[in-house]
């Protein structure tokens, strides 16, 4: 259930990055000439001194040549952005409130206080064992004298105490324990009854006080396991995580698309493959974007571990910092994979309108991932096909990660995985760039998939 | 100097370019000019690799031109190109630098390059708020930020006003002063004249006439401008044999005279007619030049 209020809320998470983009557009559309002459003209002496700075540190990733300086423009333009920014606040509150919520959930329960009647005496020794059987179960225990057994029967059916102990050899419910409306904690009354019971047969075993205090006060025996960790825990983390990239992923590849159409539709990229070959403008572009993509991923991941820090959060313990920072490198290579083939149908559209169409399809094995990794982490088990899908470069992202999250793969099994995740993406992406190279100088009339593919233009 | 070479480029059924070979030479604004469909823009986006050739080369003081080559050139498409959400010192800036210029070196001659446009004060403005006459000019802004050994224009000076077509006409005049190659096409036949010493007229692909204004305007079949009281028609020259009539406006008649015609025998013939307020020998214009071109007469006639 916890897992389907995930996935809904992170369906409302890009319903609002969407819109938000729908409005600026439409805001950019209407135009706002006279406003933004006047502010910019203002702010433009500021902006020059920031520039000479900026321009000064753009130097030194010039190093890259011209790969760098488009990647660069592509990070100031992105990151100046009112999209980049307002999305990345709402993810990072969704984060906060995935992890603060479930912690609060914890701490409040902790002090569920129960009231327990006591007729008749009761030793210092039984109050101790109910008061530890209370702490164990995450109940404060308080205990009040009841001066006979009327009173008490009249307080526990007025609901001033939450049982009864009577000569610490009985207990006295308003309810018995199985009824839905009782509000009492089953198991401290059931576990309070079985050690009173114990207690009682130690002294009628004819054992003395103070070997009475002596085995009450056994520790339990060391227990365990073979593998660390906490499951449940690193699959919740696991479920943010797969979120997380399906947002990120969807987000920055359609960037990539409408980052290219928009080149293509402005015919700026005559003017840019003027002097820069196709392959440097895609490539400054994807890392461009990455980077972006990258540097918000790691803002998020270091955001959510300072907050599970701050509350308490059981997401530092066990395997759960390993979980994030494999889904962190599966952004990277499932981003790496999939934005050339984005790129390449940015580079087929013109318009607005076609980017819908172009990216469907694309988004399909992601869509298709993201589902069937969310079912099988709500369910703890991946069954053989999940995890061949775990070796699909599509499909890898999302279920290596959750193999990851469920402790069911070995290192070898996951090195394999990205092995072959980077070797399709190589593969993509010199298809991509071919198709691309064609494509996107072709205005106009439709782009023919023959054309694309080696053979001559057909108009 | 740029020179083309046997340029051939097929879409499909089309021939865009068929065997199109000129030079371009340095210091020069050269016209380019031919109707609709005839492979300008083809012709200048081979320049810049932009279109994939069946044959041909484009060699630039000699050399294959490739990528180096094209850092020093500079491209103004038909179809401008600018991000429209940018800002347009940002723009030019970084055009710069996709020309080779380092970080500093960029805002300093975009910062220069804004101030010869006269749009300094757009700056700061996003490209999509100008106007179209600012936004051509923000566009030949970025077409000399990094100060091009070679400027290619396709349709510099179209939708702009008078003032406009000034200041960019001075623009590639004073380019081409200070060394530059500067070609550029243009229909507004009137305007090449005034801002080209050279023209190359180019039709279905192939190279029509290619010379120099000067040459252009003197060779050819004389033009006589004969003006009549009182008569607004030109059918008393056509009878005329060796005569054909070129353009009648306002009254003024333009005539092609055939190398044996004599003018006096033109003159007598039009004194008859009523009293001659002008007869005058006309250089060859431009329009003239084109429209004959490309009326297939002087199919090789090709200047040097």
């Amino acid at each position: 259930m916890k897992y389907v209020f995930i996935a809904v809320a992170a369906a409302v998470v890009i319903a609002i990055r969407v819109s938000v983009f729908r409005i600026r557009r439409r805001r950019r559309a209407a135009g706002e000439h006279g406003r933004e002459m006047d502010t910019e003209r203002s702010a433009a002496t500021r902006t020059r001194s920031r520039r000479r700075d900026l321009a000064d540190s753009v130097h030194n990733l010039n190093r890259l040549g011209d790969v760098g300086t488009i990647a660069m423009r592509e990070i100031t333009e992105r990151v100046r952005g009112r999209i980049f920014r307002v999305g990345t606040l709402v993810i990072l509150v969704a984060v906060a409130a995935a992890i603060v919520i479930p912690a609060l959930d914890k701490s409040s329960s902790k002090l569920t206080p129960q009231t327990v009647g006591v007729v008749g005496s009761l030793s210092p020794l039984a109050r101790h064992v109910v008061r530890g059987v209370g702490s164990a179960d995450q109940d404060s225990v308080t205990f009040v004298s009841e001066p006979s057994l009327q009173a008490a029967k009249a307080d526990l059916l007025s609901g001033r105490v939450d049982f009864v102990i009577v000569d610490g050899v009985e207990i006295l419910l308003d309810q018995p324990v199985t009824s839905s409306s009782s509000s009492i904690d089953t198991t401290l009354v059931e576990n309070a009854a079985t050690y009173l019971g114990v207690l009682e047969a130690y002294r009628t075993a004819g054992l003395t006080p103070a070997q009475i205090v002596h085995v009450v006060g056994a520790k339990p025996v060391a227990v365990h396991s073979l593998r660390p960790g906490s499951k449940s825990v690193a699959r919740t983390t696991s479920v943010i995580g797969i979120v997380l990239l399906f947002v990120m992923l969807t987000q920055y590849c359609t960037w990539i698309l409408i980052g290219v159409m928009q080149e293509k539709s402005s015919r700026v990229v005559e003017v840019l493959l003027a002097t820069v070959r196709p392959i440097q403008l895609l490539g400054g572009k994807v890392l461009g974007i990455g980077l972006v993509a990258l540097g918000q991923a790691v803002l998020v991941v270091a955001f959510a571990l300072v907050v599970a820090k701050a509350v308490g959060s059981d997401l530092l313990h066990g395997t759960s910092t390993l979980v994030l920072l494999c889904e962190l490198l599966w952004l990277v290579l499932g981003y790496a994979f999939y934005c050339w083939m984005y790129a390449a149908a940015g580079s087929m559209a013109e318009r607005q309108d076609q980017v819908q169409t172009l990216a469907l399809p694309l988004s399909i094995p992601i869509l298709f991932g993201y589902i069937y990794s969310i079912t099988a982490l709500s369910s703890g088990h991946a069954d053989l096909f999940f995890k061949v899908l775990a070796y699909v470069p599509f499909t890898a992202p999302f279920c290596m990660s959750v193999l990851v999250g469920l402790s069911q793969v070995a290192w070898w099994q996951f090195v394999a995985s990205v092995v072959i995740t980077i070797v399709g993406t190589a593969v993509m992406a010199t298809v991509a760039a071919q198709i691309y190279r064609r494509a996107v100088l072709q205005t106009g009339a439709r782009v023919h998939l023959r054309y694309l593919f080696g053979g001559k233009a057909a108009h | 100097m740029l020179e083309l070479e046997g340029l051939s480029r097929r879409f499909g059924s089309v021939t865009a370019l068929d065997d199109l070979s000129f030079d371009v030479p340095a210091g020069q604004v050269v016209g380019f000019l031919g109707p609709n469909g005839a492979g300008k823009t083809t012709t200048m986006r081979a320049i810049f690799g932009l279109t994939d050739l069946q044959s041909g080369s484009v060699r630039w003081k000699g050399r294959q031109v490739g990528q180096d080559e094209r850092r020093r050139f500079g491209y103004m498409p038909e179809e401008r190109g600018l991000y429209p959400a940018m800002r347009v010192g940002e723009q030019i800036e970084y055009l710069g630098r996709l020309h080779g210029l380092n970080g500093t070196e960029a805002v300093t001659a975009a910062d220069a390059c804004l101030e010869r446009m006269e749009i300094t004060r757009y700056r700061e403005s996003k490209v999509e708020t100008l106007s179209h006459g600012n936004q051509q000019r923000v566009q030949l802004a970025a077409a000399l930020v990094h100060d091009p050994e070679l400027l290619v224009l396709d349709e510099p000076l179209s939708g702009l006003d008078p003032a406009g077509i000034e200041d960019i006409g001075q623009v590639l005049v004073e380019q081409a002063r200070a060394g530059c190659c500067v070609l550029f096409s243009s229909h507004q036949l009137d305007q090449v004249e005034d801002l080209c010493e050279r023209v190359t007229i180019i039709d279905h692909g192939r190279l029509v006439v290619s010379g120099s204004v000067e040459e252009l305007a003197t060779s050819g079949a004389r033009r006589l401008v004969v003006r009549i009281e009182g008569e607004r028609t030109a059918d008393w020259a056509r009878q005329l044999p060796g005569v054909s009539v070129s353009e009648i406006s306002g009254g003024a008649v333009r005539l092609v005279l055939d190398s044996k015609v004599d003018s006096d025998e033109v003159l007598r013939a039009a004194m008859r007619v009523g009293k001659v307020t002008e007869f005058s020998f006309d250089r060859r214009r431009l329009s003239e030049v084109f429209r004959e071109a490309l009326a297939g007469e002087p199919s090789h006639e090709v200047l040097v």
